[in-house]
């Protein structure tokens, strides 16, 4: 029953993905209707798989044969059928919003282009999440990595997308090459392509396969110290894709660490330590680069990063624990982490597709060109308020839940057993509540400077609040951003994680609500009614949009605290009429920033691959004598090798 | 007729000076005399095959001197020496990576460390010393025949470099593996292609490989050049 439901999504998925493409002139009604089977089959696929992760079964789905060894099979299983749900959930909002904003820019074919790629692109997802051998995984992780490319590659006009493309593309590519030597490793051990627990190995060979994987997945889902294609690739892309991928795409790649962790290495302790660590790392730096951004897509993608460094605390924290024999904490932590891959999903979407309007109406993505949005656009400025309060974590909202129950995890650490250990985690557990915080302040900036004060250009004075697909769209993922907060007792008792110490947040949120309206009432009561209208004190200046705090002034400060995470260098230049420097002639300042994983990990390792190949196409010079020269070598070594050697 | 000791030492007689006929072609520079040597070297082999046949009374060594004596001492070089006539050039003088002296010493490496290996290879086959030293230097003729090949720039002795593979490569079969019978005659038709294609290319015969296809190269796009003006011209007048 779930199983052919699944497949109907697939077919309705695969049959979107043609339609646009056989008739790539068409207009506007087939776009809308690919979108539409887009949408029901993100429903089918929502059912299948919420009925398999409800009801705890295991669903055979689908096997073909290519040839004796090699197959595709799909099977449910609660994890995959969890994050099935994360894919559809979001797919079916995308769908939605993406009938408003694929209008916008580009031609027909274009437009066609991208409707039917991202079907190909969902429809990947899906089923790298539900394969259940290497073979099939890997091959639709890679249908995925280049359906990806080319939607990334959407505004390949523009130079700075070509960059990205490419970049994203080595990158990905890089990842495969990792999972491809993980699975081959895991092959000479199995004896199968079979997603299974790995039969006995030794412990060098089970470390290598899992280092790999790790670094396969983790370039993936961008996680620091391989993060660098995401925040170039996010802001390339159109914004319905970067919801795509940054909600979506970048958790399939969780999805792998964890099917692969959990069900086929088996952890041990210290795996646990690096992912923990790892993940810390990239929350923090994740969310540091992110205060310092000024492009709002460049400064989401940094917060996906630090929320897949979140995501990675609880999954290493349910590796610590579970090594430690402390199940009921460390399934804390995993659902902690699970529950924020759901959640992310849900307001990285929301918060990406608000930007795509708000992008598309002021045709910047600068933070320092905008301002005053809220009245022009009122109701995504709603939307991105909610997602905004949501990421940051405020209850009642659901990252608070999620990251309540990471807090809850960290804070057994005491528990362990391990003074070492614990030391190690309280240090993350300081770390992770700094990262908290610092997202607040992120965010507390880009609404005020994207949507109060007053508007820093035409373009913005002059914004229209966006179509309704691409309020709808958002709309609902804003409502479940509520939802998923006040029910998540009831939603993780259901989920068979009623055991949970997680705070009743109707309660939380009631007696909010409650405090506020008294508050306002109070407020409303005591203060005069009259309203007096009076020009701002302003010194003898005139005001404009100009002298409006600004991003760069909101984020200053901390760039003076973490001076050294940035590598800035403030470079004063002043000279004097006098030796005594009392007397200022004139001055410059300059004010640097060194990319430091750029110059410090990418380049040289790029400069390395570079000049080697070029010695090596040095050998391919197009002259007959010397690739008789090469024969003649080759004849003579092996002589020496038949002679000697054998 | 012949005993089979003496027909033994002529054989081995017969392989060295093939051998030598082999390093005097490495060494020649003038087109002449390198042509002339190919044919002395062809007409050993045929020789080698006749006192093998006598030895060992095969109807396929008989017809294989047959052929070598028709095909690479009366053909092959006559129409070698046709084309140098018509190219009007004598002497080799531009080589690559090595030059003729250098090619020498290699050459003695290369006897050396043939013999070497297959001293490890041929160990169980126990092979009398004749065959051994056909096998040695059937390789060996192969190989500087390759290195002729690529260390020399004209094409003609490019040619020359090939047909002393093929003669090493018969000298081999002859001693170690027999080579069906129709095989060679196969290989001969390709050396008779390779010659013929030779001829055809005369036209580029007085230089070096990459000089002709340059001179190739710009006569095609010369020509495309004017049949695309002819074709603005046509349209331009209609």
């Amino acid at each position: 029953m779930f199983s052919s439901l699944f497949l109907t999504g697939l077919f309705f998925l695969f049959f979107g993905a043609l339609l646009p493409l056989l008739s790539v002139r068409s207009g506007r009604y087939v776009r809308t209707a690919t979108l539409g089977f887009t949408a029901v089959a993100a429903v089918l696929l929502l059912v299948s798989s919420a009925g398999v992760f409800t009801g705890d079964v295991q669903e055979e789905i689908a096997s073909y044969n290519v040839s004796n060894a090699l197959s595709f099979s799909f099977a449910l299983d609660r994890l995959s059928s969890f994050f099935i749900i994360v894919i559809s959930v979001v797919s079916f909002c995308v769908a939605i919003y993406s009938a408003g904003y694929i209008e916008h820019g580009g031609g027909n074919a274009k437009r066609n282009i991208l409707a039917g790629l991202m079907n190909v692109f969902i429809a990947s997802m899906v089923l790298v999440v539900a394969s259940t051998n290497t073979f099939s995984f890997l091959f639709f992780w890679e249908i995925m990595s280049l359906a990806s490319f080319f939607l990334v590659m959407y505004d390949y006009e523009k130079k700075e997308t070509r960059k990205a493309g490419i970049f994203y593309f080595i990158m990905t590519q890089l990842s495969t090459v990792f999972l491809m030597v993980g699975f081959l490793a895991l092959y000479q051990v199995n004896g199968s392509f079979n997603i299974e627990a790995m039969g006995s190995a030794s412990q060098l060979m089970t470390t290598a396969i899992f280092l790999s994987l790790l670094t396969g997945f983790c370039i993936k889902a961008g996680v620091i110290p391989f993060h660098k294609w995401l925040p170039y690739a996010h802001a390339a892309s159109p914004s319905n894709i970067s919801a795509l991928m940054s909600g979506v795409m970048i958790k399939v790649a969780v999805y792998g660490l964890m099917r692969f962790v959990l069900y086929v290495l088996g952890p041990v302790d210290w795996w646990g330590i690096l992912i923990l660590v790892l993940g810390t790392i990239s929350a923090i730096f994740g969310i540091i680069y992110a205060l310092k951004e000024h492009d709002i897509k460049r400064l989401l993608a940094y917060s996906s990063i630090e929320n897949i460094g979140t995501i990675l605390i609880g999954f290493g924290l349910y590796i610590i624990f579970q090594a430690h024999n402390l199940p009921a904490i460390a399934y804390l932590g995993l659902a902690g982490s699970l529950f924020h891959v759901l959640n992310h999903g849900v307001f990285k979407s929301l918060l990406f597709m608000a930007t795509g309007s708000i992008v598309n109406a002021t045709d910047t993505r600068d933070l320092e060109g905008m301002g005053g949005l809220i009245k022009k656009m009122p109701y995504t400025a709603a939307l991105f308020l909610i997602g905004s309060l949501s990421i940051s974590a405020l209850p009642p909202l659901n990252g608070f839940v999620s990251e309540y129950m990471l807090f809850a995890a960290f804070f057994s650490s005491n528990t362990l057993g391990d003074p070492m250990l614990t030391i190690l985690l309280v240090l993350c557990l300081s770390v992770f509540a700094l990262t908290s915080a610092f997202v607040a302040t992120c965010f507390v900036k880009a609404y005020g400077i994207m949507f109060l004060g007053l508007p820093r250009t035409d373009a913005c004075a002059n914004a229209k609040e966006a179509k309704k697909p691409m309020i709808l769209g958002p709309a609902i993922l804003a409502a479940l951003c509520i939802l998923l907060g006040v029910f998540s007792p009831a939603l993780l008792s259901a989920s068979g994680y009623g055991t949970l110490p997680v705070p009743d947040l109707m309660l939380v949120g009631s007696f909010l609500l409650a405090t506020y309206a008294i508050i306002w009432a109070a407020l409303y009561h005591s203060y005069p009614n009259k309203t007096r209208v009076g020009a701002t004190w302003d010194c003898g200046t005139p005001l404009s949009s100009r002298t409006q705090y600004t991003a760069s002034g909101f984020s200053q400060p901390i760039m003076r605290m973490f001076k050294a995470t940035y590598k800035t260098k403030e470079i004063p230049e002043r000279t004097f009429y006098d030796k005594q420097n009392s007397l200022f002639r004139s001055g410059e300042a300059k004010v640097t920033l060194l990319k430091f994983f750029e110059e410090y990990l990418y380049m040289p390792v790029g400069k390395k691959v570079m000049s080697l190949s070029i010695r090596v196409s040095r050998m391919q010079n197009w002259n007959l004598d010397t690739y008789i020269a090469y024969a003649f070598v080759a004849v003579l070594l092996v002589l020496v090798y038949v002679g000697w050697l054998i | 007729m012949i005993t089979a000791a003496l027909a033994e030492s002529l054989t081995q007689a017969l392989v060295v000076l093939v051998l030598i006929s082999g390093a005097f072609i490495v060494t020649r520079k003038d087109l002449l005399s390198l042509v002339s040597t190919y044919q002395m070297q062809s007409l050993l082999l045929a020789g080698v095959a006749l006192s093998l046949y006598s030895v060992d009374q095969s109807p396929t060594l008989l017809y294989l001197a047959g052929l070598t004596l028709v095909s690479k001492v009366l053909l092959i070089p006559y129409i070698i020496k046709r084309i140098q006539r018509k190219i009007n050039i004598s002497r080799d003088m531009e080589f690559h990576y090595v030059s003729p002296i250098a090619s020498i010493f290699i050459t003695i490496i290369l006897i050396l460390l043939v013999y070497g290996a297959f001293s490890n290879i041929l160990k169980e086959l126990a092979l009398s010393n004749l065959f051994y030293l056909g096998a040695v230097f059937g390789i060996s003729l192969t190989l500087m025949g390759m290195l002729i090949t690529f260390s020399r720039k004209k094409v003609i002795t490019k040619i020359i470099g090939y047909l002393t593979m093929e003669n090493g490569v018969l000298l081999f079969s002859l001693f170690i593996t027999e080579l069906p019978f129709i095989i060679e005659v196969l290989i001969l038709v390709d050396l008779f292609m390779i010659v013929l294609l030779a001829t055809i290319l005369s036209i580029g015969m007085d230089s070096s490989v990459e000089a002709y296809q340059e001179r190739f190269h710009q006569l095609h796009i010369e020509d495309l050049q004017e049949k695309l003006h002819l074709h603005r011209k046509h349209r331009g007048e209609s």
